[in-house]
């Protein structure tokens, strides 16, 4: 008896379970609820978000539908803009996705009634944003603060090869999640989850009855998903949003032949290379040929050859602006508008540091806009660098940025691994990019101080590698004047004179830039004393880190050092009342260094003072050393020096 | 129709006499003209025609010269349309800096595009544009279009000037009224900028030649402001299937209110109830009208939705009422019909919105003023005006939004440009107040009490409906001169009916104060140092304006630790000038040092020979802001 009842209630449970998130079935407790339980400061939250996808015959073939079942707890004002949703609708020339059974009601407490209202049709809004995207607007009608907002669609799509992720985090939490991929027994998706929190999925298996086939189904069930929270200096947020990706690895269906597609990283890098660009366009050397000859005549040295040819291709071809792992143009035609996209200007790279005789490759990679990909995959390669190598030296080269050097690509090129496509040693395989090397800015400042605390002074400075890259893209097209201007109130106002920049405009070698400057409160006098803070003016203002905690990993884009070397002449007369102390700070790993070292001798104050940061990405568990590295720099260069009239 | 086409023959000897010159080439721009310059328009003619009440054709042919990546965005090969407005011819010719044809764009290689911004959820409108990328500068680019539109009411304002960094070699803008629609001008800024203006027949052209690219300054009035401008309006004019007719703003505003208003103030039964109820224990109108605009902030949401008239006619209080959600025009003219149920007189009000104060000409009517909508509740010699947009703002207070301007309060048959409330110097009041706890390691505690008042107010009180976290982060932001700051406890009171904000905070740095030898370094500004100095210029070109000013008032007591005592008495200061007032002082007791600051900074207009002597000012508040203090070991 005892059993039964037990048996009872776990079906009743059951039952009141499944009855929780059907559509329409909006709880008074849900209408009641003040804040979301899993996050106090949550202004909105997915009660429930229902995906399931998957194949079905229709009478125009087979098509991939997609039912959407989503419930959201408005809790207040600030969370009105969830009860919008926009639903995008990919098409071609001929095929689109096709929107059907949309249904959407609002449901709010009205004196301890639940009160339900419909979106009509007239308040949803169609809209081609491109050729290639329709979108569907709506927003709830009657939504109040406390409100749940519920909708449910079907997208029924005739692009069965491509599965759309699978998204499991929102920028609201999510309480409750159910995803289902049911895919035919026999075409295998792969599936890959993604961001910082994994997913599994339950995998089954059914019989179709309206396809009669054996069913594949992958479900994801989730529960107190948090939202998704940006970060600063974040390579890119949706790296780090849980989702799955599903790719197509093999069609096997009984009475055809099996069909692969790519599977491992050295599949995807042959897949590309069995291109016809990859093949054949890269040999296509005739258009170039004869200017090649007469560039690199007289030139012996395989290394200066590259540099000449690097400098050539973007001399001669101007990127268009578009990424591409394939040729928009291909070799002759990029040569001939002298413009291309970055396929055209880096396989021309490589077709003419071919023929000069330097062993050259392409590289296909996903830049950091582009997120990394999880998985061997064709499609998630977004565009394609040159690689070269002389002497068992490695050079990774993107022509297509105008300040872009040999191993100084632009920085979002950093993002991963990349894929090699040696089709003359037939060598297929992912490498790694060789690390950017180590960004310089030295400084040297020669100044005087007064007894009024006023300081003049001659600045010079020299960046080199992506610090130049930065000082040329900060500097193109700026008015001088308006330059010097914002140099000014970074440098804490000083007043520049005499300014001079070299070798800002080309992209090679380094920059130098000096001034002379003036500075009115260069020191502070108070009661006949002077305290100054010798690095003042190169001083870091504030932590760029003030959370206290981080969940993701800091990406500085490069690994960078600073050097400075400061000699203040200070007023006749005057000494320090305290020897000023050296101290060197250290993160864990030699993630980054700090060097501080004054001396004081006769009326020269001279301050050296090194900072590192050596890996261009810091992990969020060393996160906190980070945070304090920081906090140390910036009190340490805060130090004031006194000096009293001997 | 014989008169046009005169002019269509004028049109054309004017076009082939220009393409003889050689506009297309970049040698051929004057020097004058490249420097500051990222682009040079090379010629813009536009050519509007009015042919009747319901046709009107503008015609625009757009030569530019581009000199960097950062002038490409002068280019402006767009085209916007929708239902009624149509294009009739769109075409872009790329050039190279020899005058080389590089590329010809024709209509179908335009893109095109919902013109739908973010703020929008759908609008009927859409663009063409181009999307040509260009890999080398300097390049010119020849644009024509035309276009079709019954919309008489939006004829297109002149304005050469449009932004910074953009010189003009020619520009020409022609507008025909061949219906006689009684087409009236208002030209602006012509003499400071030599504008030539010429009538022929029924024709009105303006030329600007020659005029140098003008580079942005810090603090000073917004282009639109000094540049020259022609606006135009007309007695008879047509807006997406609306006739209208008006000589002034009265007439003006009864059109609004009779074409676009009237008949859209139905609302529910049930909702008539409700503020019946709410209103009905209450007989000052003012009080009724606060419970209403709770009721509407309480109860939707701002959604945009533009189509057609839409643009300009709310949709009905009975929508609002069931949707529960409107633009501004919807939103406000339902608010104004609960007003009306609650027996209380309000007035649909036409605003420039923005950050900056843009002002309706008194004297100019026209459809094209105005971006925005708020309600105007008349009391007897002064207008409350509320924003019925925003869920959260004061009944009363609008802030910086639409402060201080000249709007149109729509009155049947008593229509008038009148100016919203300002928010300048003193009222814009911040009272901060702190109790700090000093210790031997150089760490401080302190209790801060803040109080905003005015536009200080507008700009702190969201504060309050944050997140832990972000409320943490704001305040290592508001005070990033303090390291090692945080935030150990908050309180918040919004007192919406005085517009204060009071903000209670504990806080503690570590590492406040430096040692140096057997004595601690601080600074005695420790919660509102304004450090900012304006940039310097070589040559300031343009006036310095101050917007709104505002008065912050400081107390801080400094426990010092015992033992310890102040190495000097510091100074204090005053400062006094036309740009304002600047104080500190200090009164050092036993262990305990108070710390009194004001700044007054006043709100006007300055010639540009003041902008070094505010910047001087400027620079000495940032110098006292910054002042240490030392105290040493004695004991």
């Amino acid at each position: 008896m005892k059993n039964k009842i037990t048996i009872i209630l776990f079906f009743l449970g059951l039952y009141l379970n499944a009855q929780d998130f059907k559509f329409g079935k909006v709880s008074k407790e849900e209408l009641l609820e003040k804040t979301c339980p899993i996050d106090s400061s949550a202004n909105a939250a997915i009660l429930y978000n229902y995906r399931s996808t998957y194949f079905t015959l229709t009478n125009t073939g087979l098509e991939l539908y997609t039912e959407i079942h989503k419930r959201i707890k408005i809790y207040n004002k600030d969370g009105f803009d969830s009860a919008t949703e926009e639903i995008n609708l990919f098409k071609t020339n001929g095929s689109n996705e096709f929107l059907s059974k949309l249904k959407a009601y609002t449901y709010n407490l009205n004196n301890g009634k639940i009160e339900k209202t419909e979106l009509k049709k007239d308040q949803i809004f169609r809209e081609e944003v491109n050729m290639n995207n329709d979108q569907v607007k709506f927003t709830m009608p009657n939504v109040k603060e406390g409100a749940v907002i519920e909708f449910r669609y079907r997208v029924a799509s005739p692009f069965i090869w491509s599965i759309d992720d699978f998204v499991l985090q929102y920028n609201i939490p999510v309480k409750k999640e159910l995803l289902r991929l049911k895919t035919i027994d026999g075409i295998d998706f792969k599936t890959t989850s993604k961001g910082y929190l994994q997913a599994y999925p339950k995998r089954s298996s059914e019989h179709d009855l309206n396809l009669d086939m054996g069913m594949v189904i992958n479900t994801y069930e989730l529960e107190n998903v948090p939202a998704l929270k940006e970060e600063k200096y974040v390579d890119n947020i949706d790296n780090y949003r849980a989702g799955v990706m599903f790719e197509l690895v093999s069609i096997t269906l009984p009475g055809t032949f099996s069909k692969y597609y790519a599977q491992s990283w050295g599949d995807v890098a042959k897949t590309i290379g069995s291109t016809d660009d990859y093949r054949n366009g890269l040999d296509k050397t005739k258009s170039f040929d004869d200017d090649l000859e007469s560039l690199i005549k007289g030139t012996i040295n395989q290394v200066d050859k590259m540099k000449l040819i690097f400098k050539h291709v973007k001399d001669n071809i101007a990127w268009n602006g578009m990424d591409g792992k394939y040729f928009y143009n291909g070799i002759r035609k990029a040569l001939k508008e002298k413009k291309g996209n970055s396929a055209d200007i880096n396989l021309t790279l490589v077709a003419m540091l071919r023929v000069a005789g330097i062993h050259a490759n392409p590289v296909a990679i996903s830049t950091k806009d582009n997120v990394k990909p999880y998985f061997p995959t064709v499609d998630r390669l977004n565009t394609v660098i040159a690689y070269a190598k002389i002497n068992n030296e490695e050079y990774f080269l993107d022509a297509t940025e105008e300040f872009s050097d040999i191993n100084v690509m632009p920085v979002k090129d950093y993002n991963w691994s990349g894929i090699l496509i040696d089709n003359p040693n037939k060598v297929w395989q992912k490498i790694n990019l060789k690390e950017p090397e180590m960004a310089i800015g030295q400084y040297a400042i020669n100044a005087k101080l007064d007894e009024e605390g006023v300081i003049e002074g001659n600045f010079k400075a020299k960046y080199l590698k992506h610090k130049a890259y930065e000082f040329r893209e900060a500097f193109k097209d700026q008015v001088l004047e308006d330059f010097i201007a914002n140099r000014e109130s970074t440098y804490n106002n000083i007043e520049i004179s005499n300014y001079k920049v070299e070798n800002a405009k080309t992209f090679s070698g380094a920059v130098q830039e000096s001034f002379n400057y003036y500075q009115e409160n260069g020191a502070e006098v108070i009661n006949n004393k002077i305290y100054i803070q010798p690095f003042s003016i190169l001083k870091i203002e504030e932590n760029p880190f003030k959370p206290n905690e981080r969940l993701f990993p800091v990406d500085f884009g490069y690994a960078f050092l600073e050097r400075s070397v400061l000699t203040i002449e200070i007023p006749e007369g005057y000494k320090a009342e305290t020897q000023p102390k050296p101290v060197l700070f250290k993160m864990p790993n030699s993630l980054g260094e700090f060097k501080y070292m004054p001396t004081l001798l006769g009326n020269k104050l001279k301050l050296m003072v090194e900072f590192k940061i050596k890996k261009s990405v810091i992990n969020a568990d060393k996160y906190l050393f980070l945070k304090q590295f920081f906090n140390q720099i910036i009190e340490k260069e805060a130090e004031q020096i006194v000096l009293t009239k001997a | 129709m014989k008169q046009y086409f005169v002019l269509a023959l004028l049109l054309t000897i004017h076009f082939t006499i220009l393409a003889q010159e050689n506009l297309y080439t970049t040698k051929a721009i004057p020097e004058s003209l490249l420097t500051n310059a990222n682009a040079v328009i090379r010629l813009n003619e536009i050519a509007v025609s009015i042919e009747s009440q319901q046709e009107m054709v503008i015609t625009s042919k757009r030569i530019i010269t581009v000199l960097n990546e950062a002038g490409f965005k002068h280019v402006g090969a767009y085209l916007g349309y929708d239902k009624y407005r149509k294009i009739k011819k769109i075409e872009a010719i790329i050039f190279d800096e020899n005058g080389n044809e590089i590329k010809k764009i024709k209509k179908k290689d335009f893109v095109d595009h919902s013109a739908v911004d973010g703020g929008t959820l759908y609008s009927d409108s859409r663009v063409l544009y181009m999307s040509y990328m260009p890999v080398s500068y300097p390049l010119t680019i020849a644009f024509f279009c035309e276009v079709e539109t019954p919309n008489t009411a939006a004829i297109p304002s002149w304005r050469p000037i449009d932004d910074y960094y953009l010189s003009i070699e020619k520009d020409v803008y022609s507008i025909t009224d061949n219906a006689n629609l009684g087409l009236k001008t208002k030209p602006i800024n012509f003499e400071d900028f030599n504008v030539e203006t010429n009538e022929i027949n029924n024709t009105s052209i303006f030329k600007l030649v020659n005029t140098k690219a003008i580079k942005p300054e810090a603090l000073s009035p917004s282009l639109s402001w000094f540049t020259p401008k022609a606006i135009f309006t007309s007695e008879n004019f047509h807006f997406y299937g609306v006739n209208g007719e008006a000589s002034n703003w009265l007439e003006f505003g009864n059109w609004v209110e009779n074409k676009l208003l009237k008949d859209r103030r139905e609302v529910s039964e049930a909702t008539k109830n409700k503020i019946i109820s709410l209103t009905k224990d209450y007989s000052d109108p003012l009080k009724k009208a606060e419970i209403v605009y709770k009721y509407v902030q309480d109860n939707t949401r701002y959604i945009s939705v533009q189509v057609g008239i839409g643009g300009v006619q709310p949709i009905s209080a009975m929508d609002v009422d069931r949707l529960k959600y409107g633009d501004c025009k919807g939103l406000t003219n339902y608010t104004q019909s609960l007003l009306n149920i609650a027996g209380v007189k309000s007035y649909y009000t036409i605003v420039e919105a923005g950050n900056e104060k843009v002002d309706f000409y008194d004297d100019f009517y026209s459809l094209a003023q105005g971006n925005h909508i708020i309600l105007c509740i008349p009391n007897s010699n002064d207008n409350v005006w509320i924003d019925c947009t925003s869920q959260k703002h004061p009944f009363g207070f609008i802030g910086d939004f639409t402060d201080d301007r000249n709007v149109l309060v729509v009155k049947p048959n008593a229509s008038q440009v009148v100016k919203t409330t300002a928010y300048i110097n003193e009222i814009n009041h911040k009272k901060t107040k702190a109790n700090i706890f000093l210790d031997e390691t150089g760490d401080i505690q302190a209790n801060v009490n803040i109080k905003s008042y005015g536009i200080n107010y507008d700009r702190r009180f969201f504060v309050e409906s944050e997140s832990d976290k972000n409320i943490n982060e704001f305040y290592k932001e508001l005070w990033d001169y303090v390291n090692n700051l945080s935030v150990n406890n908050y309180a918040f009171t919004n007192d919406k009916k005085h517009v204060e904000f009071t903000e209670s905070l504990k806080i503690n740095a570590q590492h406040y104060a430096a040692k140096i030898g057997d004595g601690l370094i601080f600074k005695p500004n420790t919660f509102n140092r304004n450090l900012y100095i304006p940039n310097r210029y070589r040559n300031r070109k343009m006036p310095l304006k101050i917007q709104r000013g505002y008065f912050d008032e400081d107390e801080f007591t400094i426990q010092i630790p015992a033992g310890y005592t102040l190495e000097a008495v510091p100074n204090n200061e005053q400062l006094t000038n036309k740009f304002g007032e600047y104080s500190i002082s200090f009164e050092i007791n036993q262990k305990e040092i108070l710390y009194k600051r004001k700044l007054l900074i006043k709100a006007g207009n300055y010639p540009k020979e003041d902008y070094a002597l505010y910047r001087s000012f400027r620079k000495s508040v940032a110098k006292f802001d910054n002042l240490s203090l030392v105290i040493r070991k004695t004991e």
